[in-house]
Protein backbone atom coordinates (compact mmCIF):
# COMPACT_ATOMS: atom_id res chain seq x y z
CA UNK A 1 0.00 0.00 0.00
CA UNK A 2 1.48 3.59 -0.90
CA UNK A 3 -0.41 5.06 2.29
CA UNK A 4 1.23 5.82 5.79
CA UNK A 5 0.85 3.46 8.74
CA UNK A 6 -0.37 4.41 11.95
CA UNK A 7 -3.49 6.03 12.38
CA UNK A 8 -5.40 7.74 9.39
CA UNK A 9 -5.81 11.38 8.51
CA UNK A 10 -9.23 11.00 9.01
CA UNK A 11 -11.04 8.82 11.75
CA UNK A 12 -14.31 8.63 12.03
CA UNK A 13 -15.53 6.36 14.70
CA UNK A 14 -18.66 4.69 16.03
CA UNK A 15 -20.96 8.10 14.41
CA UNK A 16 -24.33 8.26 15.40
CA UNK A 17 -25.93 11.00 13.75
CA UNK A 18 -29.70 12.26 14.13
CA UNK A 19 -31.78 14.89 13.16
CA UNK A 20 -35.08 16.73 13.45
CA UNK A 21 -37.64 17.10 10.75
CA UNK A 22 -40.88 18.97 11.85
CA UNK A 23 -42.47 15.72 13.08
CA UNK A 24 -39.97 13.30 14.31
CA UNK A 25 -36.56 12.21 15.15
CA UNK A 26 -34.73 10.65 12.44
CA UNK A 27 -31.78 8.72 13.16
CA UNK A 28 -29.15 8.74 9.68
CA UNK A 29 -26.44 6.59 10.81
CA UNK A 30 -26.34 3.92 13.48
CA UNK A 31 -22.37 3.26 14.99
CA UNK A 32 -20.50 3.60 11.63
CA UNK A 33 -16.84 3.85 11.15
CA UNK A 34 -15.10 5.59 7.97
CA UNK A 35 -11.25 5.90 7.79
CA UNK A 36 -9.42 7.79 5.17
CA UNK A 37 -5.36 7.45 4.63
CA UNK A 38 -3.81 10.48 3.33
CA UNK A 39 -3.94 9.96 -0.62
CA UNK A 40 -6.68 8.24 -0.49
CA UNK A 41 -10.23 8.52 -2.39
CA UNK A 42 -13.08 7.09 -0.19
CA UNK A 43 -16.51 7.07 -1.55
CA UNK A 44 -19.48 6.71 0.45
CA UNK A 45 -22.10 4.65 -1.50
CA UNK A 46 -25.67 3.84 -1.24
CA UNK A 47 -29.48 4.52 -1.61
CA UNK A 48 -31.53 7.31 -0.60
CA UNK A 49 -31.68 7.23 3.45
CA UNK A 50 -28.38 5.28 4.33
CA UNK A 51 -27.08 9.07 5.59
CA UNK A 52 -24.27 9.50 3.42
CA UNK A 53 -24.65 12.89 2.91
CA UNK A 54 -25.26 13.45 6.76
CA UNK A 55 -21.81 11.68 7.48
CA UNK A 56 -20.25 13.95 4.67
CA UNK A 57 -21.79 17.07 6.83
CA UNK A 58 -20.52 15.74 10.20
CA UNK A 59 -16.81 15.16 9.18
CA UNK A 60 -17.33 18.95 7.26
CA UNK A 61 -18.10 20.01 11.13
CA UNK A 62 -22.06 20.98 10.14
CA UNK A 63 -23.49 18.59 12.16
CA UNK A 64 -22.01 17.33 15.38
CA UNK A 65 -22.54 13.56 16.38
CA UNK A 66 -25.12 12.17 19.09
CA UNK A 67 -22.26 9.67 19.48
CA UNK A 68 -18.82 8.80 18.62
CA UNK A 69 -16.16 11.32 17.36
CA UNK A 70 -14.65 12.57 13.74
CA UNK A 71 -10.86 12.63 13.94
CA UNK A 72 -8.71 15.11 11.32
CA UNK A 73 -5.26 14.65 11.49
CA UNK A 74 -5.23 13.75 15.49
CA UNK A 75 -7.84 16.71 16.28
CA UNK A 76 -11.53 16.43 16.86
CA UNK A 77 -13.94 17.81 14.33
CA UNK A 78 -16.33 20.06 16.08
CA UNK A 79 -16.97 23.06 14.02
CA UNK A 80 -16.77 24.22 10.10
CA UNK A 81 -13.57 24.66 8.57
CA UNK A 82 -11.31 25.85 6.01
CA UNK A 83 -9.01 22.53 6.23
CA UNK A 84 -11.99 20.37 5.45
CA UNK A 85 -13.60 22.09 1.83
CA UNK A 86 -16.80 20.90 0.92
CA UNK A 87 -18.18 20.69 -2.65
CA UNK A 88 -21.31 20.44 -2.91
CA UNK A 89 -23.61 19.52 -5.89
CA UNK A 90 -25.92 22.65 -5.53
CA UNK A 91 -24.41 25.11 -8.51
CA UNK A 92 -25.89 27.81 -5.94
CA UNK A 93 -22.30 26.88 -3.99
CA UNK A 94 -20.79 29.99 -5.88
CA UNK A 95 -20.48 33.49 -4.83
CA UNK A 96 -22.60 35.28 -7.26
CA UNK A 97 -21.25 38.52 -6.99
CA UNK A 98 -17.67 37.39 -7.95
CA UNK A 99 -15.74 36.56 -10.19
CA UNK A 100 -14.48 32.91 -11.13
CA UNK A 101 -10.97 34.49 -9.84
CA UNK A 102 -13.00 36.15 -6.61
CA UNK A 103 -14.54 32.83 -6.01
CA UNK A 104 -11.24 31.23 -5.55
CA UNK A 105 -9.34 33.79 -4.03
CA UNK A 106 -12.40 34.45 -1.42
CA UNK A 107 -11.57 31.41 0.42
CA UNK A 108 -7.26 31.83 0.60
CA UNK A 109 -8.27 35.60 1.57
CA UNK A 110 -10.76 34.56 4.28
CA UNK A 111 -8.84 31.77 5.59
CA UNK A 112 -4.76 32.59 5.19
CA UNK A 113 -4.54 36.20 6.47
CA UNK A 114 -0.77 35.51 6.48
CA UNK A 115 -0.24 34.84 2.72
CA UNK A 116 0.12 37.93 0.59
CA UNK A 117 -2.33 39.22 -2.23
CA UNK A 118 0.28 38.49 -4.59
CA UNK A 119 0.35 34.45 -3.65
CA UNK A 120 -2.86 34.08 -3.41
CA UNK A 121 -3.66 35.48 -6.99
CA UNK A 122 -1.04 32.83 -8.02
CA UNK A 123 -2.34 30.04 -6.05
CA UNK A 124 -5.72 30.78 -7.57
CA UNK A 125 -4.57 31.63 -11.44
CA UNK A 126 -2.83 28.38 -10.51
CA UNK A 127 -5.94 25.87 -9.73
CA UNK A 128 -7.77 27.91 -12.48
CA UNK A 129 -5.45 27.02 -15.07
CA UNK A 130 -5.71 23.07 -13.34
CA UNK A 131 -9.53 22.83 -14.45
CA UNK A 132 -9.14 24.30 -17.17
CA UNK A 133 -10.65 27.75 -16.69
CA UNK A 134 -8.17 30.71 -16.86
CA UNK A 135 -10.47 32.25 -19.45
CA UNK A 136 -13.40 32.54 -18.10
CA UNK A 137 -11.48 33.91 -14.86
CA UNK A 138 -13.19 38.10 -15.07
CA UNK A 139 -16.35 35.85 -15.50
CA UNK A 140 -19.46 35.71 -13.00
CA UNK A 141 -20.68 32.14 -12.44
CA UNK A 142 -24.32 33.06 -13.92
CA UNK A 143 -22.45 33.06 -17.43
CA UNK A 144 -21.32 30.03 -16.93
CA UNK A 145 -22.40 26.35 -17.51
CA UNK A 146 -23.18 23.57 -14.94
CA UNK A 147 -19.89 21.81 -15.22
CA UNK A 148 -18.21 25.01 -15.66
CA UNK A 149 -19.60 25.69 -11.85
CA UNK A 150 -18.74 22.77 -10.36
CA UNK A 151 -14.82 23.40 -12.15
CA UNK A 152 -14.78 26.45 -10.25
CA UNK A 153 -16.65 24.87 -7.08
CA UNK A 154 -13.88 22.26 -7.08
CA UNK A 155 -10.70 24.39 -7.94
CA UNK A 156 -11.61 27.00 -5.33
CA UNK A 157 -11.60 23.93 -2.60
CA UNK A 158 -7.97 22.68 -3.88
CA UNK A 159 -6.26 25.77 -4.00
CA UNK A 160 -7.25 25.70 -0.60
CA UNK A 161 -4.91 22.79 -0.13
CA UNK A 162 -7.47 21.38 2.62
CA UNK A 163 -5.96 18.33 4.44
CA UNK A 164 -9.41 16.58 2.56
CA UNK A 165 -11.84 17.18 0.05
CA UNK A 166 -15.30 16.75 0.43
CA UNK A 167 -17.65 16.03 -1.78
CA UNK A 168 -21.81 15.88 -1.96
CA UNK A 169 -22.73 13.87 -5.02
CA UNK A 170 -20.88 16.98 -7.02
CA UNK A 171 -21.94 16.16 -10.14
CA UNK A 172 -25.34 14.37 -9.91
CA UNK A 173 -27.30 17.65 -11.39
CA UNK A 174 -24.84 17.49 -14.65
CA UNK A 175 -25.93 15.89 -18.20
CA UNK A 176 -24.27 12.26 -18.80
CA UNK A 177 -21.91 13.58 -20.69
CA UNK A 178 -20.27 16.19 -18.85
CA UNK A 179 -20.65 14.04 -15.83
CA UNK A 180 -18.29 11.50 -17.27
CA UNK A 181 -15.88 14.16 -18.69
CA UNK A 182 -16.04 15.74 -14.94
CA UNK A 183 -14.87 12.15 -13.25
CA UNK A 184 -12.00 11.65 -15.67
CA UNK A 185 -11.26 15.17 -14.57
CA UNK A 186 -11.46 14.71 -10.88
CA UNK A 187 -8.99 11.74 -11.37
CA UNK A 188 -6.49 13.27 -13.63
CA UNK A 189 -6.15 16.27 -10.91
CA UNK A 190 -5.95 13.54 -8.36
CA UNK A 191 -2.88 11.64 -10.03
CA UNK A 192 -1.63 15.16 -10.40
CA UNK A 193 -1.89 16.36 -6.37
CA UNK A 194 -2.67 13.48 -4.58
CA UNK A 195 -4.81 15.19 -2.18
CA UNK A 196 -7.32 13.19 0.45
CA UNK A 197 -11.34 12.50 -1.02
CA UNK A 198 -14.15 11.95 0.85
CA UNK A 199 -16.91 11.71 -2.21
CA UNK A 200 -20.40 10.86 -1.55
CA UNK A 201 -23.05 9.13 -4.69
CA UNK A 202 -25.24 6.91 -5.10
CA UNK A 203 -24.31 5.95 -8.47
CA UNK A 204 -22.64 2.53 -8.30
CA UNK A 205 -20.36 3.47 -11.67
CA UNK A 206 -19.68 6.68 -10.45
CA UNK A 207 -18.10 5.28 -7.06
CA UNK A 208 -15.79 2.91 -9.00
CA UNK A 209 -14.70 5.32 -11.30
CA UNK A 210 -13.65 7.74 -8.90
CA UNK A 211 -12.96 5.65 -5.55
CA UNK A 212 -9.83 4.05 -4.29
CA UNK A 213 -11.63 2.30 -1.47
CA UNK A 214 -16.12 1.82 -1.35
CA UNK A 215 -17.88 2.26 1.56
CA UNK A 216 -21.28 0.55 1.09
CA UNK A 217 -24.32 1.68 3.16
CA UNK A 218 -27.36 0.44 3.85
CA UNK A 219 -30.06 2.85 4.86
CA UNK A 220 -32.78 3.32 7.63
CA UNK A 221 -30.29 3.92 9.59
CA UNK A 222 -27.32 4.00 8.00
CA UNK A 223 -24.60 0.96 8.56
CA UNK A 224 -21.50 0.13 7.08
CA UNK A 225 -22.05 -3.05 4.94
CA UNK A 226 -18.71 -3.46 3.63
CA UNK A 227 -15.69 -1.82 2.83
CA UNK A 228 -14.15 -2.81 -0.89
CA UNK A 229 -10.86 -1.70 -2.17
CA UNK A 230 -11.08 -1.03 -6.11
CA UNK A 231 -8.10 1.34 -7.23
CA UNK A 232 -8.88 1.25 -11.26
CA UNK A 233 -7.27 4.68 -11.26
CA UNK A 234 -3.59 4.06 -9.71
CA UNK A 235 -3.47 0.16 -10.78
CA UNK A 236 -3.59 -0.76 -14.92
CA UNK A 237 -4.48 -4.74 -13.95
CA UNK A 238 -7.57 -4.19 -12.87
CA UNK A 239 -9.39 -3.82 -16.15
CA UNK A 240 -12.98 -3.84 -17.34
CA UNK A 241 -14.41 -7.37 -16.14
CA UNK A 242 -13.04 -6.46 -12.67
CA UNK A 243 -14.75 -3.35 -12.83
CA UNK A 244 -17.97 -5.03 -14.21
CA UNK A 245 -17.57 -8.17 -11.29
CA UNK A 246 -17.43 -5.52 -8.82
CA UNK A 247 -20.58 -3.41 -10.24
CA UNK A 248 -22.71 -6.74 -10.00
CA UNK A 249 -21.40 -7.36 -6.42
CA UNK A 250 -22.18 -3.96 -5.34
CA UNK A 251 -25.39 -4.01 -6.93
CA UNK A 252 -26.36 -7.63 -5.63
CA UNK A 253 -25.27 -6.07 -2.04
CA UNK A 254 -28.00 -3.38 -1.95
CA UNK A 255 -30.56 -5.27 -3.76
CA UNK A 256 -30.63 -8.28 -1.38
CA UNK A 257 -30.81 -5.27 1.01
CA UNK A 258 -34.11 -4.49 -0.15
CA UNK A 259 -35.64 -7.48 -0.10
CA UNK A 260 -34.92 -7.57 3.15
CA UNK A 261 -36.25 -4.87 4.48
CA UNK A 262 -39.60 -5.95 2.43
CA UNK A 263 -39.11 -2.44 0.39
CA UNK A 264 -38.48 -4.06 -3.21
CA UNK A 265 -39.59 -2.71 -6.17
CA UNK B 1 -28.59 13.75 -55.11
CA UNK B 2 -30.18 16.34 -52.63
CA UNK B 3 -28.94 19.90 -53.50
CA UNK B 4 -29.50 22.62 -51.05
CA UNK B 5 -31.47 25.20 -52.47
CA UNK B 6 -29.42 29.03 -52.90
CA UNK B 7 -31.81 30.96 -50.71
CA UNK B 8 -30.53 34.20 -51.87
CA UNK B 9 -34.28 35.30 -53.70
CA UNK B 10 -35.98 34.86 -49.85
CA UNK B 11 -36.23 37.59 -47.58
CA UNK B 12 -36.36 35.40 -45.06
CA UNK B 13 -33.58 33.43 -45.53
CA UNK B 14 -31.00 35.72 -44.40
CA UNK B 15 -28.10 35.01 -41.58
CA UNK B 16 -28.47 38.48 -39.96
CA UNK B 17 -29.60 41.46 -41.16
CA UNK B 18 -29.36 45.16 -39.82
CA UNK B 19 -32.52 46.85 -38.36
CA UNK B 20 -33.62 49.12 -39.66
CA UNK B 21 -33.08 52.74 -37.88
CA UNK B 22 -36.89 53.26 -37.23
CA UNK B 23 -36.59 49.62 -34.89
CA UNK B 24 -33.48 50.15 -33.49
CA UNK B 25 -34.94 53.74 -32.11
CA UNK B 26 -38.34 51.83 -30.66
CA UNK B 27 -36.12 49.27 -29.17
CA UNK B 28 -34.73 52.28 -27.07
CA UNK B 29 -37.35 52.27 -23.74
CA UNK B 30 -36.14 55.54 -22.36
CA UNK B 31 -37.30 57.02 -25.93
CA UNK B 32 -40.48 55.18 -26.12
CA UNK B 33 -41.03 56.55 -22.43
CA UNK B 34 -40.27 60.02 -23.17
CA UNK B 35 -42.84 59.56 -26.04
CA UNK B 36 -45.24 58.92 -23.66
CA UNK B 37 -44.31 62.37 -21.56
CA UNK B 38 -44.44 63.59 -24.68
CA UNK B 39 -47.77 62.86 -25.51
CA UNK B 40 -49.33 63.01 -21.76
CA UNK B 41 -47.97 66.90 -21.70
CA UNK B 42 -49.74 67.45 -25.08
CA UNK B 43 -53.07 66.22 -23.48
CA UNK B 44 -52.61 68.33 -20.77
CA UNK B 45 -51.33 71.47 -22.69
CA UNK B 46 -55.08 71.02 -24.91
CA UNK B 47 -57.35 70.65 -21.93
CA UNK B 48 -55.78 73.75 -19.82
CA UNK B 49 -56.65 75.57 -22.97
CA UNK B 50 -59.73 74.58 -23.52
CA UNK B 51 -61.00 74.35 -19.64
CA UNK B 52 -59.52 78.21 -19.76
CA UNK B 53 -59.46 78.36 -15.92
CA UNK B 54 -55.86 79.08 -14.87
CA UNK B 55 -56.84 79.34 -11.05
CA UNK B 56 -58.60 75.62 -11.35
CA UNK B 57 -56.34 73.59 -13.88
CA UNK B 58 -53.10 75.87 -15.01
CA UNK B 59 -52.07 74.59 -18.66
CA UNK B 60 -48.50 72.56 -19.31
CA UNK B 61 -47.18 76.21 -20.30
CA UNK B 62 -48.04 77.94 -17.31
CA UNK B 63 -46.78 75.57 -15.17
CA UNK B 64 -43.37 75.14 -17.04
CA UNK B 65 -43.23 79.18 -16.79
CA UNK B 66 -44.26 79.33 -12.80
CA UNK B 67 -41.25 76.46 -12.59
CA UNK B 68 -38.74 78.22 -14.15
CA UNK B 69 -39.50 81.31 -12.45
CA UNK B 70 -39.55 79.79 -9.35
CA UNK B 71 -36.19 78.40 -9.58
CA UNK B 72 -34.87 81.53 -10.92
CA UNK B 73 -36.32 83.75 -9.08
CA UNK B 74 -37.84 82.37 -6.46
CA UNK B 75 -37.01 79.73 -3.56
CA UNK B 76 -37.81 76.11 -5.32
CA UNK B 77 -34.48 75.19 -5.54
CA UNK B 78 -33.89 76.31 -2.26
CA UNK B 79 -36.82 74.88 -0.53
CA UNK B 80 -36.44 71.60 -2.32
CA UNK B 81 -32.36 71.03 -1.06
CA UNK B 82 -34.22 72.21 2.56
CA UNK B 83 -36.55 68.62 2.12
CA UNK B 84 -33.58 66.77 0.53
CA UNK B 85 -31.42 67.71 3.34
CA UNK B 86 -33.75 65.92 6.04
CA UNK B 87 -34.75 63.49 3.59
CA UNK B 88 -31.47 62.54 3.88
CA UNK B 89 -30.56 62.32 7.02
CA UNK B 90 -33.79 60.29 8.20
CA UNK B 91 -33.21 57.80 5.55
CA UNK B 92 -29.70 57.63 7.01
CA UNK B 93 -30.91 56.93 10.83
CA UNK B 94 -33.76 54.65 9.17
CA UNK B 95 -30.65 52.64 7.53
CA UNK B 96 -28.96 52.41 10.40
CA UNK B 97 -31.77 50.92 12.79
CA UNK B 98 -33.28 48.23 10.04
CA UNK B 99 -29.46 47.09 9.44
CA UNK B 100 -29.44 46.32 13.35
CA UNK B 101 -33.01 44.86 13.59
CA UNK B 102 -32.36 42.67 10.49
CA UNK B 103 -28.53 41.83 11.65
CA UNK B 104 -30.47 40.77 15.32
CA UNK B 105 -32.52 39.00 13.70
CA UNK B 106 -30.42 36.84 11.32
CA UNK B 107 -28.26 35.79 14.57
CA UNK B 108 -30.80 35.04 16.86
CA UNK B 109 -34.23 33.64 16.72
CA UNK B 110 -35.54 35.67 19.65
CA UNK B 111 -33.90 38.76 17.36
CA UNK B 112 -35.84 37.13 14.44
CA UNK B 113 -39.16 37.17 16.59
CA UNK B 114 -38.48 40.51 18.17
CA UNK B 115 -38.61 42.33 14.47
CA UNK B 116 -41.85 40.08 13.16
CA UNK B 117 -43.68 41.54 15.57
CA UNK B 118 -42.57 44.87 15.57
CA UNK B 119 -42.99 45.17 11.50
CA UNK B 120 -46.33 43.20 11.86
CA UNK B 121 -47.21 46.02 14.47
CA UNK B 122 -45.88 48.95 12.68
CA UNK B 123 -45.61 48.41 8.68
CA UNK B 124 -49.45 49.16 7.91
CA UNK B 125 -49.22 51.82 10.64
CA UNK B 126 -49.16 55.42 8.60
CA UNK B 127 -45.69 57.08 8.89
CA UNK B 128 -47.64 60.28 8.47
CA UNK B 129 -50.68 59.06 11.21
CA UNK B 130 -47.76 59.58 13.71
CA UNK B 131 -46.92 63.19 13.12
CA UNK B 132 -49.31 64.25 15.80
CA UNK B 133 -47.67 62.76 18.59
CA UNK B 134 -44.08 63.47 17.35
CA UNK B 135 -45.40 67.16 17.44
CA UNK B 136 -46.08 66.63 20.67
CA UNK B 137 -43.19 64.97 21.80
CA UNK B 138 -40.92 66.68 19.60
CA UNK B 139 -42.60 70.23 18.95
CA UNK B 140 -42.94 71.89 15.20
CA UNK B 141 -39.11 71.44 13.98
CA UNK B 142 -36.77 68.87 12.26
CA UNK B 143 -37.08 66.23 15.11
CA UNK B 144 -40.59 65.48 14.40
CA UNK B 145 -40.03 65.06 10.70
CA UNK B 146 -36.88 63.23 11.10
CA UNK B 147 -39.47 61.09 13.83
CA UNK B 148 -42.01 60.52 10.83
CA UNK B 149 -38.90 59.38 8.35
CA UNK B 150 -37.62 57.46 10.55
CA UNK B 151 -40.52 55.32 11.10
CA UNK B 152 -41.36 54.73 7.14
CA UNK B 153 -37.98 53.93 6.15
CA UNK B 154 -37.18 51.31 9.24
CA UNK B 155 -39.93 49.04 8.95
CA UNK B 156 -39.53 48.33 5.16
CA UNK B 157 -35.93 47.87 4.88
CA UNK B 158 -35.90 45.87 7.75
CA UNK B 159 -38.42 43.38 6.23
CA UNK B 160 -36.88 42.90 2.89
CA UNK B 161 -33.32 42.98 4.30
CA UNK B 162 -34.26 40.19 6.80
CA UNK B 163 -36.65 38.65 4.15
CA UNK B 164 -33.70 38.43 1.71
CA UNK B 165 -31.09 37.02 4.63
CA UNK B 166 -33.87 34.13 5.16
CA UNK B 167 -34.08 33.65 1.27
CA UNK B 168 -30.13 32.85 1.06
CA UNK B 169 -29.68 28.89 0.03
CA UNK B 170 -28.38 26.45 2.75
CA UNK B 171 -25.81 25.75 0.12
CA UNK B 172 -24.41 29.41 0.62
CA UNK B 173 -24.69 29.71 4.08
CA UNK B 174 -22.75 25.94 4.64
CA UNK B 175 -19.96 27.47 2.05
CA UNK B 176 -19.41 30.68 4.19
CA UNK B 177 -18.75 28.91 7.30
CA UNK B 178 -16.41 26.17 5.67
CA UNK B 179 -14.40 29.41 4.76
CA UNK B 180 -14.53 29.78 8.81
CA UNK B 181 -16.42 32.77 8.03
CA UNK B 182 -18.75 33.56 11.69
CA UNK B 183 -20.34 36.43 13.78
CA UNK B 184 -20.21 39.70 11.80
CA UNK B 185 -17.77 39.03 9.33
CA UNK B 186 -20.36 35.94 7.30
CA UNK B 187 -22.89 38.33 8.26
CA UNK B 188 -20.83 40.78 6.09
CA UNK B 189 -19.64 39.01 3.19
CA UNK B 190 -21.86 36.19 2.73
CA UNK B 191 -25.29 37.35 4.01
CA UNK B 192 -25.01 40.94 3.01
CA UNK B 193 -24.28 40.71 -0.64
CA UNK B 194 -26.36 37.28 -1.25
CA UNK B 195 -29.39 38.72 0.03
CA UNK B 196 -28.49 42.41 -2.04
CA UNK B 197 -31.87 41.96 -4.43
CA UNK B 198 -33.77 42.30 -1.65
CA UNK B 199 -32.24 45.02 0.26
CA UNK B 200 -32.05 47.24 -2.47
CA UNK B 201 -36.10 46.30 -3.01
CA UNK B 202 -36.24 47.49 0.84
CA UNK B 203 -34.35 50.40 0.20
CA UNK B 204 -36.50 51.42 -2.53
CA UNK B 205 -39.49 51.03 -0.79
CA UNK B 206 -38.09 53.36 2.24
CA UNK B 207 -37.01 55.74 -0.11
CA UNK B 208 -40.27 56.30 -1.59
CA UNK B 209 -42.63 55.63 1.72
CA UNK B 210 -39.68 58.50 3.37
CA UNK B 211 -39.92 60.82 0.36
CA UNK B 212 -44.23 61.03 0.65
CA UNK B 213 -43.88 61.45 4.32
CA UNK B 214 -41.72 63.90 4.33
CA UNK B 215 -44.13 66.09 1.78
CA UNK B 216 -47.14 65.09 3.67
CA UNK B 217 -45.44 66.27 7.05
CA UNK B 218 -44.50 69.82 5.52
CA UNK B 219 -47.74 70.50 4.35
CA UNK B 220 -49.18 70.14 7.34
CA UNK B 221 -46.98 72.49 9.54
CA UNK B 222 -44.12 73.29 7.05
CA UNK B 223 -41.67 76.01 8.57
CA UNK B 224 -38.83 73.65 9.92
CA UNK B 225 -35.27 75.14 10.33
CA UNK B 226 -36.14 78.67 8.84
CA UNK B 227 -37.01 77.86 5.48
CA UNK B 228 -39.36 75.18 5.37
CA UNK B 229 -39.21 72.70 2.22
CA UNK B 230 -40.86 71.83 -0.83
CA UNK B 231 -44.41 70.48 0.61
CA UNK B 232 -44.43 74.26 2.77
CA UNK B 233 -43.70 75.46 -1.02
CA UNK B 234 -46.67 73.87 -2.17
CA UNK B 235 -49.15 75.09 0.92
CA UNK B 236 -48.18 78.47 0.85
CA UNK B 237 -48.77 78.59 -3.24
CA UNK B 238 -52.13 77.17 -2.36
CA UNK B 239 -52.75 79.75 0.09
CA UNK B 240 -52.19 82.62 -2.44
CA UNK B 241 -54.10 80.98 -5.04
CA UNK B 242 -51.27 80.79 -7.77
CA UNK B 243 -52.03 77.44 -8.77
CA UNK B 244 -49.62 76.97 -11.44
CA UNK B 245 -46.95 77.46 -8.98
CA UNK B 246 -48.70 74.63 -6.67
CA UNK B 247 -48.49 72.13 -9.64
CA UNK B 248 -44.77 73.01 -10.16
CA UNK B 249 -44.27 72.02 -6.55
CA UNK B 250 -46.06 68.70 -7.47
CA UNK B 251 -43.82 68.65 -10.49
CA UNK B 252 -40.95 69.15 -8.35
CA UNK B 253 -41.67 66.40 -6.26
CA UNK B 254 -41.93 64.07 -9.23
CA UNK B 255 -39.04 64.96 -10.81
CA UNK B 256 -36.62 64.33 -7.61
CA UNK B 257 -38.37 61.13 -7.12
CA UNK B 258 -37.65 60.07 -10.83
CA UNK B 259 -34.53 61.29 -10.49
CA UNK B 260 -33.83 58.89 -7.61
CA UNK B 261 -35.03 56.27 -8.80
CA UNK B 262 -33.85 56.50 -12.32
CA UNK B 263 -30.05 57.74 -11.83
CA UNK B 264 -29.10 56.32 -8.60
CA UNK B 265 -31.31 53.49 -7.51
CA UNK B 266 -30.82 52.19 -11.80
CA UNK B 267 -26.99 52.76 -11.33
CA UNK B 268 -26.89 50.93 -8.21
CA UNK B 269 -28.67 47.85 -10.00
CA UNK B 270 -26.83 47.81 -12.95
CA UNK B 271 -23.43 47.76 -11.18
CA UNK B 272 -24.26 45.08 -8.67
CA UNK B 273 -27.27 42.53 -9.05
CA UNK B 274 -27.69 42.94 -12.86
CA UNK B 275 -23.91 42.33 -13.49
CA UNK B 276 -24.32 39.27 -10.99
CA UNK B 277 -27.08 37.88 -12.75
CA UNK B 278 -29.47 37.99 -9.97
CA UNK B 279 -31.68 40.14 -11.81
CA UNK B 280 -32.45 40.11 -15.43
Amino acid sequence: MPFDAGPPLLAAEGLTLQYKTRTSLVTATWRVDVAAGRGERVVLLGPSGCGKSSLLKCVGGFLPPVEGRVMLAGREVTAPGPDRMMVFQEFDQLLPWKTVRGNIEFPLIQARPGWSRRHIADKAALYMDKVGLSKFAESHPHQLSGGMKQRVAIARAMAMEPEILLMDEPFASLDALTRRRMQEELLQLWLDTRFTLLFVTHSIEEAIIIGSRIVVLSPHPGRVKAVLDSDFAADDALGPTHSQALQDEISAMLFSDRFENGSGI
Amino acid sequence: MNRIAPVGADPLAVVERPLSHWERLWGHAPLRRGVILVLLALLWQTYGILANNPLMFPSFSATATAFSDAIIRGTLLKKAWTSVQVLLLGYGIGMSIAFVLAGLAASTRIGEDILATLTAMFNPLPAIALLPLALLWFGLGTPSLLFVLVHAVVWPLALNTSAGFAAVSETLRMAGRNYGLSGWRYVARILVPAAFPAILTGLKVGWAFAWRTLIAAELVFGVASGSGGLGWFIFENKNRLETDYVFAGLGTVILIGLLVEGLIFRTIERHTIRKWGMQR
